[in-house]
């Protein structure tokens, strides 16, 4: 799916613990248009449960949660 | 027979006076000028501004003249960069003229936008500045009972633990004065937990819940309402208040943006490693300027600042600096009066918390003195 949705933006929060992943995707989401999609890309392992709880309780939309080399990729799309 | 080089170091707060001060402990004056162009005139020690509001130090030994803080060997001239070009390697300033470098360091720090939250201005509170803290003492003094509303209007603020920093102050000032069984405090913060760093997030969330302090997670500040006291989230909270205390939004500087080094964020990505802007490998950004996935902090900007002075008296030296900035930094951040814990972390290792100390809090409430006696000097 991400392969077919190509990201407005990435977003690289490997190795970010302060301010951390979400932090990075929340400030990312914030400079965004909407209809933007946006790849995080994180190496910590809770962001998998954080990010996608965020974007559903922020009204947007999780496009997909992808485990890749090393870290994960978690992409959304702005509604709102 | 030496040919003099010249590192040009843009700003004039920590980042950019502590490298100035390490740089000249480093390399010879023949080798290297070393000018510094910045306008702050007053250097203010920002991590004191939580304590502030409380009374709990002397705010003057939080403020010293920035022409005072640079070592010997160190030409700083006070004026306002409104220019910077990369690729003909010169920088402009407010009155005309234009300086060439050798090495270029970006140390601009970034500044409060306020007028990004709607309805921010002329209500909400903070402590980010000094007159905003010495304000904010007196508003303080005058409030005696309701709901205070204390969090971040956006996700990116310097120095991350400030505001549960300030939270936990606020707790104790109001117990001191009697009062705390007629306030409400509602701490807010954009994330799941209460804090960025999830095993520090569990500890303060703990201590939040011995104190009754009531939390709102996941709670990023959209709008400010003044007339019906309501501040609201994005993700369609809305918590009333009768004080708000909020840390303002924050950019890069202007001229940043202006000069095509960062879009409207002003925040300039670089090298995280090596700290260099793009292809560009005589240009460096570090402190609040740079858009690094690590704490907006003097203690940060204290580590890079350390890192780049090295990386460049080698290259000066004709040798090449082999190590990197692996994003470390360490603080201490208050939980109280007399108590504090410390944190270490860098982009691979989290930071944990598992005690709160007095002498963490000596620390915390001496390192004014320590920073402006050996941290900025370069000595430290």
């Amino acid at each position: 799916m991400a392969e077919e949705v190509k990201p407005t933006k990435v977003i690289d929060a490997r190795g970010s613990f302060c301010p951390g992943p979400l932090m990075e995707l929340i400030k990312g989401y914030k400079q965004a248009k909407v209809g933007d999609v946006i790849s995080l890309y994180s190496s910590d392992n809770g962001t998998k449960v954080d990010a996608p709880a965020w974007i559903k309780k922020s009204g947007n939309e999780l496009i997909g949660v992808y485990d890749r080399d090393g870290y994960v990729e978690i992409v959304l799309k702005k509604v709102r | 027979m030496y040919s003099q080089k010249r590192a040009l170091i843009l700003g004039d707060g920590a980042a950019g006076t502590i490298l100035a001060n390490k740089l000249r402990f480093l390399t010879n004056k023949n080798e290297l000028e070393i000018v510094v162009i910045g306008n702050s005139k007053k250097h203010y020690f920002k991590p004191d501004g939580v304590q502030i509001p409380f009374g709990l130090l002397d705010y003057r030994k939080s403020v010293k003249n920035s022409e005072f803080l640079f070592n010997a060997g160190v030409k700083y001239i006070q004026d306002e960069v409104v220019r910077i070009d990369v690729d003909q390697r010169f920088v402009t300033v407010k009155s005309g003229k234009s300086y060439s470098y050798d090495y270029l360091a970006i140390a601009t720090g970034d500044r409060l936008t306020p007028e990004d939250v709607p309805g921010y201005e002329g209500e909400a509170k903070h402590f980010y500045n000094l007159q905003a803290a010495l304000s904010l003492k007196e508003d303080l003094a005058k409030f005696n009972g309701g709901d205070i509303v204390i969090g971040q209007a956006s996700p990116e603020i310097q120095c991350p633990p400030a505001p549960y920093e300030f939270t936990f102050l606020l707790d104790h000032y109001f117990r001191k004065r009697g009062i705390r069984n007629k306030i409400n405090i509602h701490y807010t913060y954009p994330l799941n937990r209460v804090f960025t760093m999830p095993q520090v997030a569990v500890f303060v969330d703990k201590l939040f819940q011995e104190r009754g302090i009531i939390t709102h997670t996941m709670f990023n500040v959209e709008t400010v309402d003044p007339k019906n006291k309501v501040v609201n989230s994005l993700e369609g909270e809305s918590v009333k208040y009768d004080m708000l205390i909020l840390v303002p939004p924050h950019r890069g500087q202007k001229v940043i943006t202006d000069s095509g080094l960062a879009g409207e964020s002003g925040y300039i990505d670089v090298d995280r490693h090596k700290l260099n802007y793009g292809k560009y490998d005589d240009v460096f950004v570090i402190g609040d300027a740079t858009n690094l996935p690590v704490s907006k902090a003097g203690a940060a900007a204290h580590f890079q600042s350390g890192y780049l002075s090295h990386h460049i008296a080698s290259e000066v030296g004709g040798a090449v600096y082999e190590d990197d900035y692996n994003g470390e930094c360490a603080c201490y951040t208050i939980t109280g009066v007399n108590e504090a814990i410390s944190l270490w972390f860098s982009y691979e290792k989290n930071a944990k918390a598992n005690f709160k100390s007095k002498l963490d809090y000596i620390f915390k409430w001496t390192s004014a003195d320590t920073y402006f006696s050996g941290m900025v000097r370069g000595i430290m």
